[in-house]
């Protein structure tokens, strides 16, 4: 039952085939058996799911109406408040905290009968590309228990490679969903910016931030926004309309021209170099055309990315102050160490390297020369993509330049940054993007194959994959110790 | 570009009210040295007839909401995560008037 | 000639007005006064992780109003900033405001001083959001987050003003117009109007600015009043009495805050550096765009505005100029005198008993006639019985005093149960009285007709003292003329 996509588990559910305390159960169990080693959760909510799977069980009895989502297990990365239970994103600051409110994300799942399972790991507050700056625990690749999952939801994409539930959530705004989804071997989607709403989403890079899906099928995640894939009036940047139909569109891809930037991907290796070649000649065999565009001005997202996202983060972070909730400092005897205790005691290196690199890029006398420059070349990359998709349905590109790593195998966070590489200009231009699996490194590790859709255009990509997977469908795979 | 020192990285923290000990003062300065040497590369770009990028999303977007009160949060569900709390109120340690 | 006539002082205003709309700025919370603590927030408010700002459209239209009512230029164009720094009141420790594009710039308000028009300018007015409130107590600090988030817009002067005088008389207008057009309920006592001053002083015929002070905690117009006072003569004697000294270094920058106990200025900090509060836009708003059509709109629905009124008053109502203000200056008076004027239509009487003879009876009280609960149609009643000659002024001033005493009370009724406040109309009668004043003093009727005017006074004082007050001046008057001249 655990290999199901998502559509079929809750296929089986309507059609009376499974009991959605059945469903619940075999994934609980599972996680209950196999989580320890790859520690994709940080909290489990075997009440609360049960208790969902037995109501919906009985609704069904009683023959009323049963949400899109209906007993599709589902896990979501914890910095995603789920209301009433614990919102940690990973941080020692955050262990006592209980979410005030549900997110939006949340509301959604809930009404359309989605069982939460729990909540999963993620590089503290995201910022991360491999969950290792978490500041709780270790997560695990599930095709290498060695390896990182990347980040900064890992856990979230573990839990679905792993099995352990055939949907979850994570939070782009770098490369959080694709990255981790690319290194676990999986489908994760980020939508244009404002697609899905924030609200209920911990806040990271505001203008970069979108909440992403993970499945095993771009399938599933069609399914999946066609219920979040709207305007909410609780965020002000939320796109409005939607949901846009994702499932009865056709798939297919024959004439659709997708652009490839040559120049800029010049640098790639030769192990990953392959793989994607390999997946272009399979656009090609399904009736695509590559043409050749011009990106090379991404050279400079990755710098233009670090000055913008960590002058958000470092405002959007200043509310973990110890006053009003969080762990408050003990040793604090006035105003002073309360602020400067709590958040020295609170935070992990990662998140103090990046709070002190937003307030710098912020300060008087430098704001001109970082911060308003890293604006005004956003604004280029954003001239730079629209150009491109004149010429071109879709742009496809590798997730990242090489495979999942071993946990502690890079140090220099410089080097960490550098791997961001291929995802980071999308979030700069807002752009809807997925990795899907298209091979793997000569160690069985996976790899993924990104495409990138102009700005609103999430059915497009969406569909382009799932016609991907469907013609190719040996590059979804599960890995050997979680298959059964 | 920019020679941020020892400090730079004291005044820093001191801003973001996060206390650092001598050890990490010296780590973070080193690591933002390598950082904002990596993009001093922006200077490359020509951007001077470039604006800036403050909204990616279309600004005619009305995204204002009628003035209507909504849920409030119930004290107690506020207070329930406060690391202290007297007579309703979020209590700090005394405060120089 | 005092050392102060050779300097000027130089002084501009930050006037913060809290909106009176129904909900924050940026969340749905109420946007109330006086509640228990921490009853009135939201997620938003209270700077919860994930919670996000939603900008409040009848605060963008309160804001508008007012920047028309005051002549300045609507932007099509603004946005909003993220001001930082940390304090306990602040639940994001960032305010969201207006920090290069305002919705407003420019635009101006005509004062009274010394019964002329004056005209001051307005540099800008933006929208943000308040702070909570911290209460002090001895061994700790409460914070109640009832007030953040509520909408406030920052009216910021020019520093065009030279004396204490202008500055209460701008902050007066200030605060009409934003009565007038109903976008605060401009109450300084509950916080919704707060004034903060920058001064600083020069040598008259000087041109450039020396080190300003910023002064905080002025309660009142009044305690304004007192503070730049103060703060003038101590800058000036700094001056004086450290001639060989650089002149930023005499008077550094600093904040004070004016102690009402006290009565007097209290350093708060030193400003050796400005604060870097590291304004960048916020990411989570989308720009306020306004159009032509919606500006023009809500210009043709202004109401009456304070100085259309006053000029009303003096072209149609023959008031000065002076007491036209002082009327307008609070639409409540204005709209109370105006229903005084429907039934007792004598507007120079009116205005006298509002501003000057009932205002001098409750000025040591600390009340007003509009809290006292006198209803505009008793004053009317009480100046129609003067008008009529039911009653002297003499008298009138006595039923006024009884009508504090008993608000709720007819003076109609006041007069007829007290025989003494009936006048004395009665020819005879006062005939008989100034029979007897003549008879017990020849010598004023002899100094009288010497030519001593003085005289004559006496002896009306003297029949008004028998007849109690109750006599009609006028006929005592006449009688006593015709009896002396017998």
């Amino acid at each position: 039952m655990h290999n199901l996509s998502a559509i079929e588990i809750r296929d089986k559910f309507l059609n009376g085939e499974l009991s959605a305390l059945s469903i619940c159960q075999t994934f609980l169990d599972r996680i209950a058996q196999h989580d320890k080693e790859v520690g994709a959760f940080l909290s489990v909510f075997t009440e609360r799911a049960i208790a969902k799977a037995k109501e919906l069980d009985a609704k069904r009895a009683r023959g009323e109406t049963l949400g899109k989502l209906a007993a599709i297990p589902v896990a979501i990365k914890d910095n995603i408040h789920v209301k009433g239970e614990i919102t940690t994103c990973a941080s020692k600051f955050l262990t006592n905290y209980k979410a005030p409110f549900d997110s939006t994300l949340t509301t959604l799942l809930e009404s359309e009968d989605a069982i939460i399972l729990g909540k999963t790991n993620l590089d503290e507050f995201a910022m991360g590309s491999s969950t290792e700056n978490s500041g709780l625990q270790t997560t695990r690749n599930p095709w290498n228990l060695k390896c990182v999952p990347g980040g900064s939801s890992g856990g979230s994409a573990a839990a679905v490679a792993a099995k352990f539930c055939p949907i979850a959530f994570g939070s782009d705004t770098g490369g959080s969903v694709r990255l981790p989804a690319a290194f676990c071997g999986i489908a994760g989607f980020k939508p244009t910016y404002g697609r899905v709403s924030r609200f209920g989403l911990v806040a990271y890079g505001s203008s970069l931030d979108q909440i992403g899906t993970f499945a095993a099928t771009a399938e599933d995640i069609g399914l999946i926004m066609e219920v979040i894939g709207r305007h909410c009036r609780h965020d002000a940047t939320s796109l409005p309309g939607g949901p846009e139909k994702y499932l009865e569109v056709p798939h297919d891809i024959r004439g659709m021209k997708i652009g490839v930037p040559k120049e800029f991907l010049k640098t790639l290796a030769p192990e990953p170099k392959k793989v994607f070649d390999n997946a272009l000649e399979r656009l090609k065999q399904m009736g695509a055309t590559l043409v050749d565009i011009d990106l090379n001005l991404l050279k400079y997202s990755i710098a233009t990315y670090y000055i913008l996202a960590t002058a958000e983060a470092s405002t959007n972070l200043a509310r973990f102050d110890g006053i009003r909730y969080g762990q408050r400092s003990k040793r604090a005897t006035n105003l002073h160490e309360v602020y400067n205790f709590s958040k020295e005691e609170g935070y992990g290196k990662e998140v103090k390297r990046r709070i002190l690199l937003g307030t710098y890029v912020l300060s008087a006398g430098y704001q001109n020369a970082y911060y308003k420059k890293a604006q005004k070349v956003r604004t280029l990359i954003i001239e730079s993509y629209k150009k491109a998709f004149k010429e071109c349905d879709l742009i496809a590109s590798p997730v990242s330049p090489f495979a999942a790593f071993e946990i502690g195998a890079i140090k220099d966070p410089i080097q960490m940054y550098l791997e961001d590489i291929y995802t980071i200009p999308i979030n700069l231009a807002g752009l809807p993007a997925i990795s899907i699996p298209d091979g793997f490194s000569h160690d069985g590790k996976p790899m993924g194959l990104q495409l990138i859709g102009p700005q609103k255009g999430d059915v497009k990509v969406i569909s382009a994959a799932t016609a991907f997977q469907k013609a190719n469908p040996e590059f979804t795979a599960i890995p050997k110790t979680f298959k059964d | 570009m920019a020679n941020i020192d020892k400090e730079t990285i004291k005044n820093l923290t001191e801003l973001c009210r996060i206390d650092c000990t001598e050890e990490e003062q010296i780590s973070l300065l080193h690591d933002l040295q390598k950082i904002l040497k990596y993009v001093d590369q922006l200077e490359e770009v020509d951007t001077e007839h470039v604006k800036p990028c403050n909204h990616i999303l279309d600004a005619n977007i009305d995204a204002t909401r009628e003035d209507f009160v909504g849920n409030i949060m119930p004290r107690d569900v506020f207070l329930s995560n406060a690391p202290s709390h007297t007579g309703g109120m979020i209590k700090v340690p005394p405060i120089m008037k | 000639m005092s050392i102060y006539d050779n300097w000027e002082a130089v002084i501009g205003l930050e006037i913060h007005a809290e909106l009176n709309t129904k909900s924050k700025l940026f969340s749905s919370a109420p946007n109330r006064f006086g509640d228990e603590p921490n009853t009135n927030i939201n997620e938003v408010c209270t700077g919860q992780p994930g919670s996000l700002p939603v900008l409040n459209k009848e605060a963008i239209k309160k804001a508008v109003q007012f920047g028309c009512a005051i002549d300045g230029n609507v932007a099509h164009f603004s946005k909003f900033d993220r001001k930082s720094y940390f304090y306990p009141d602040s639940p994001r420790n960032f305010q969201i405001t207006q920090y290069d594009q305002p919705i407003i710039l420019g635009g101006s308000v005509i004062a009274e001083i010394n019964g002329e028009e004056k005209s001051f300018a307005v540099n800008r007015v933006h929208l943000e959001d308040d702070a909570g409130m911290l209460k002090h107590f001895s061994t700790f600090a409460g914070v109640d987050y009832n007030r953040a988030g509520v909408p406030l817009i920052e009216i910021v002067s020019e520093a065009c003003m030279h004396t204490p005088e202008d500055a209460i008389a701008y902050a007066s207008a200030i605060k009409a117009i934003l009565q007038y057009t109903d976008v605060s309920d401009c109450n300084m006592e509950e916080g919704s109007l707060r004034v903060d001053a920058n001064i600083s002083v020069r040598l008259k015929g000087e041109t450039g600015l020396r080190n300003k002070s910023e002064i905080k905690n002025m309660n009142s117009f009044s305690n304004m009043g007192l503070a730049l006072h103060a703060e003038i003569k101590r800058q000036i004697h700094e001056y004086v009495n450290h001639p060989n000294k650089a002149m930023h270094e005499v008077v550094p920058q600093a904040t004070y805050r004016f102690d009402p106990d006290l009565g007097s200025l209290v350093l708060m900090r030193k400003k050796e550096q400005a604060d870097d509060y590291r304004y960048f836009p916020e990411p989570d708003l989308t720009p306020i765009i306004l159009t032509d059509a919606y500006i023009q709109e809500i210009k043709d629905q202004l109401p009456e505005l304070p100085l259309q009124r006053e000029r009303r008053y003096v072209k149609e109502l023959g008031l000065s100029t002076h007491n036209a203000f002082i009327l307008t200056s609070d639409k409540k008076l204005a709209d109370y005198f105006e229903e005084v004027l429907k039934k007792a239509p004598f507007a120079k009487t009116v205005c006298n008993w509002i501003i000057v003879e009932f205002a001098g009876r409750f000025k040591d009280s600390g009340s007003s006639l509009l809290q006292s609960g006198i209803s505009a149609l008793h004053l009317a009643k009480l100046i129609n019985m003067i008008e009529n000659g039911t009653i002297n002024g003499k008298i009138a001033k006595t039923v006024a005093d009884e009508m504090i005493k008993n608000p709720a009370k007819d003076p109609e009724l006041i007069v007829k149960e007290n025989p003494d406040f009936s006048p004395m109309n009665d020819v005879s009668e006062i005939s008989a009285l100034v029979d007897k004043v003549v008879l017990e003093n020849p010598q004023s009727i002899v100094d009288f007709k010497a030519g001593r005017d003085k005289a004559f006074a006496f002896l009306v004082g003297q029949v008004m003292k028998l007849s109690r007050g109750k006599a009609s001046p006028t006929i005592v008057n006449e009688l006593l003329l015709k009896k002396i001249q017998e």
